[in-house]
């Protein structure tokens, strides 16, 4: 039987944000999913960047809510952890499509290795920091249809 | 004057080290003696320095070649660091080529020196990797194709197995590589890379190359001036193209599609080839299956169709289409700036091979990767084509 998956939750993590990603992590203390919408083309982007990465400008950056629902476009398990992550192995860190189409890449949760599937549905999950931001995470989302 | 006007003239390389017992600077003065006592050229004929920027070492010196130019008491009208990770040594070469044909240097000493495991100096945290994948203990590298494998199995399938005969065949060439990190000479076989401990499922272990220390060098100059200093077996650099951040300004790619594909057509254009051509293929391997998606991405297979190409092939020195013959970086030792595989390129052309000589020394297909960007697959591609004189 293999080791359950670790949630990783008890690992302390200090997150050093660029200036131009503040608005992601403001969003974050409300639980909220807030990425970058380029106004000229209508496509979201993550991770942020200090220009629209579709036309190069600064100004065609707005910040958007957004559900944070989305379904998993790959996955790895972790057996060697960075430092950090040492004693936790295996935890799991996936890369989610959002439904506004962007790939986001999280630790996934409350799951077996067995029920990861690419393609399967998650929603997020929000783990609180001591700068009273939170981590996204993902989850299954059992109840999706 | 163009890039097959100009000609690598001589190559040096040291043996792989897992940890260096000598300075950095003391293996770049090495590889220059070996280059003036292989060529007869004098030191002061030397007036470019071109050295890779994937340095540990250096990393944090922002006067790296300027520094190394010092050190070894070189003047020199052109100096160049080349920024494109694992696509450098490649990037050396046409940098080089470039700068001959357009006459900022005439001799040009190509230095592929680090001692990344003794003194390591990279840092990484002002990149995407410190808010986006570092919280979440993405293991740089490893982490990185794991996700790439799973989307590729994901899409295609994939039997870990094949990847395995790739690892065995390379291992078995560092077997007949003298100056392949002795900790990896050690034969493997297709159950012991399956049943290597997972690191970041579903990479293993025996898919990850091994970082070392150790330096390699080119010497290059024109085909005239070589002809001039009667200079033979010069091999001929006749097809490049690199691509760096391929699709960048899109989201949502296919992950399994690289900038090999633009790189193969262009190197491959430029020299008037095509891939059925290739007598030896030597990709970039920082990881497996690396080298299978550069198999489809070239075009040696369509896309998808990458295992059973590697089932179909024998990639032995001797065998239908003879891949990273000294073993690789995977089973040689990531070190001397990731220059292995082309300096192999090299030795084969020249007929130099020993034990592991491959028959066809026609032509030679070297590439690169270079850095891994979010979620994709890697930042930098590059591919070189090699013929003899």
């Amino acid at each position: 039987m293999a080791k359950a998956l670790d949630d990783t939750l008890r690992v302390k993590r200090t997150v050093k944000h660029f200036d131009f990603s503040e608005p992601y992590w403001e969003g974050t203390r409300q639980k909220k999913l807030v990425i970058q919408y380029c106004k000229a083309t209508g496509k979201y982007q993550h991770f942020p960047r200090p220009v629209s990465i579709f036309t190069g400008k600064r100004r065609d950056i707005e910040w958007r809510e957004v559900s944070g629902k989305g379904v998993v476009f790959s996955y790895t398990i972790a057996h060697r952890g960075t430092p950090a992550f040492r004693g936790t192995e295996p935890y799991a860190v996936a890369s989610v499509t959002l439904d506004v189409g962007v790939n986001f890449i999280a630790n996934l949760i409350n799951c077996t290795a067995e029920e990861i599937r690419v393609g399967m549905k998650v929603k997020p999950h929000w783990h609180p920091l001591e700068d009273g931001t939170h981590l996204l995470m993902f989850q299954p989302d059992r109840d999706a249809k | 004057m163009a890039l097959r006007d100009n000609a690598i003239v001589a190559y040096a390389e040291t043996k792989v080290m897992e940890k260096s017992d000598r300075d950095v600077f003391v293996l770049a003065g090495e590889m220059l003696e070996a280059l003036l006592d292989k060529t007869g050229i004098d030191k002061n004929e030397i007036d470019g320095l071109v050295m890779a920027g994937l340095t540990g070492t250096g990393a944090a010196n922002p006067f790296w070649a300027q520094t190394t130019a010092d050190v070894l008491g070189l003047e020199v009208g052109f100096c160049e660091q080349v920024h494109t990770g694992g696509c450098s040594a490649a990037g050396c070469v046409a940098r080089a080529a470039a700068a001959i044909d357009y006459g900022m240097c005439e001799v040009a000493f190509l230095l592929f020196a680090d001692t990344h495991v003794l003194e390591d100096r990279t840092d990484h945290s002002h990149s995407y990797r410190r808010e986006w994948t570092d919280p979440y203990g993405l293991m740089g590298p490893p982490g990185a194709f794991g996700l790439l494998s799973r989307a590729y199995e994901a899409k295609y399938g994939l039997d870990y197995g094949m990847l395995g005969k790739l690892a065995v065949t390379q291992r078995n060439h560092a077997l007949m590589n003298e100056n392949a990190c002795e900790k990896l000479r050690v034969p493997i076989t297709i159950d012991d890379y399956m049943n290597s401990r997972m690191i970041a499922d579903p990479i293993r272990l025996l898919d990850c190359v091994m970082r070392a220390d150790g330096a390699a060098g080119l010497m290059m100059m024109s085909r005239k001036r070589a002809r001039e200093e009667g200079l033979t077996k010069c091999i001929i650099p006749i097809g490049y193209a690199e691509r760096t951040n391929f699709k960048g300004g899109e989201n949502l790619v296919d992950v399994t599609k690289s900038g090999h594909e633009i790189c193969g057509r262009k190197a491959l254009g430029a020299a008037g080839l095509g891939i059925k051509d290739i007598a030896s293929f030597h990709p970039y391997d920082d990881f497996i299956i690396a080298i299978m998606l550069q198999l489809e991405a070239f075009g040696f297979c369509k896309p998808g169709e990458g295992v059973q190409f590697i089932r179909d092939h024998d990639f032995s020195y001797d065998g239908d289409l003879p891949l990273n013959t000294g073993g690789g970086q995977i089973s040689a030792g990531q070190a001397a700036c990731s220059s292995h595989n082309l300096v192999e390129a090299v030795r084969q052309l020249r007929g130099e091979g020993g034990k592991r000589q491959v028959k066809d020394t026609r032509n030679a297909l070297v590439t690169g990767i270079g850095w891994i960007n979010y979620g994709r697959n890697w930042g930098s591609s590059a591919a070189l084509v090699l013929v003899p004189e």
